[in-house]
């Protein structure tokens, strides 16, 4: 008798919200600053050196390839152990 | 006289007892060599039936093991694009940045905007048909062209 199939539902895929990035040099600070009072923001950020934003960079880019690895890693292994049933589901649906 | 006639009578008769008996074990045995025959006939058709399935699965691990390597590759290639965003012949974009503070701005930002979609996408996201239909360098998501834009090929 073979074991009941899993049929867990894929995670939602991910919705990211945007957001805005500043650059800030010694020349436009305080033009910067003043800016997001003038527009009811906090005048405080949140920095990061060059080299920091491309390590930043370079750990989303992995993390988005360790994403897509896993998501097609699951894919296969459904489409190998599930696809004969999924096969037969379609010949009976004809 | 009487009593030969009755032994050869007897001898007639034992053989065709015999014979008759003889023939009956030959049917049976037949009936059970016939049964045995279409077991053996099963049993070979079961085990051809379960040498192709092999294959098969043999053949889809293999698929399935290339199609893998094929998508660590070309992440991997994604990856090493945007190393040399930041570094292609010794680029500073630190100074980049200081001298043409607006226009890095708006390359982040964008650049922002695409990697975020490329995390969209990794999650499961399906491909917009902008997204399938590009196939121009000012189309794609350069962030990320191998998982966004299949009908890309690099120039």
């Amino acid at each position: 008798m073979p074991r009941a199939q899993l049929n867990l539902e894929k995670p939602t895929p991910l919705q990211m919200e945007q957001l805005q990035w500043i650059i800030i040099t010694s020349e436009n600070a305080d033009e910067v600053f003043k800016k997001l009072e003038e527009q009811g923001i906090d005048p405080v950020l949140w920095g990061l050196t060059d080299k920091d934003f491309e390590l930043l960079a370079k750990n989303f880019a992995r993390i988005r390839n360790q994403m897509k690895i896993t998501n097609d890693l699951l894919d296969k292994y459904k489409e190998y152990y599930e696809g004969d049933s999924e096969k037969l589901d379609d010949g009976d649906s004809k | 006289m009487f009593g030969l006639r009755l032994f050869f009578i007897g001898i007639v008769a034992t053989a065709i007892a015999g014979g008759g008996f003889y023939v009956m074990k030959l049917r049976s045995d037949n009936a059970i060599l016939k049964s045995n025959q279409i077991k053996l006939e099963s049993a070979v058709a079961e085990q051809q039936q379960l040498i192709e399935n092999q294959k098969k699965d043999f053949e889809d691990i293999l698929a399935a093991n290339q199609k893998m390597n094929e998508l660590v590759s070309v992440l991997k290639k994604d990856l090493d694009d945007l190393d040399k965003r930041f570094n292609k012949k010794n680029r500073d974009v630190g100074k980049l940045a200081i001298a043409k503070t607006k226009v890095i701005e708006k390359i982040t930002n964008n650049g922002s905007k695409n990697a975020n979609r490329c995390i969209e996408i990794a999650s499961g996201s399906p491909l917009t048909e902008k997204e399938k239909n590009a196939t121009k360098k000012s189309e794609i998501n350069p962030e990320c062209p191998s998982i966004a834009n299949p009908n890309y090929v690099p120039y």
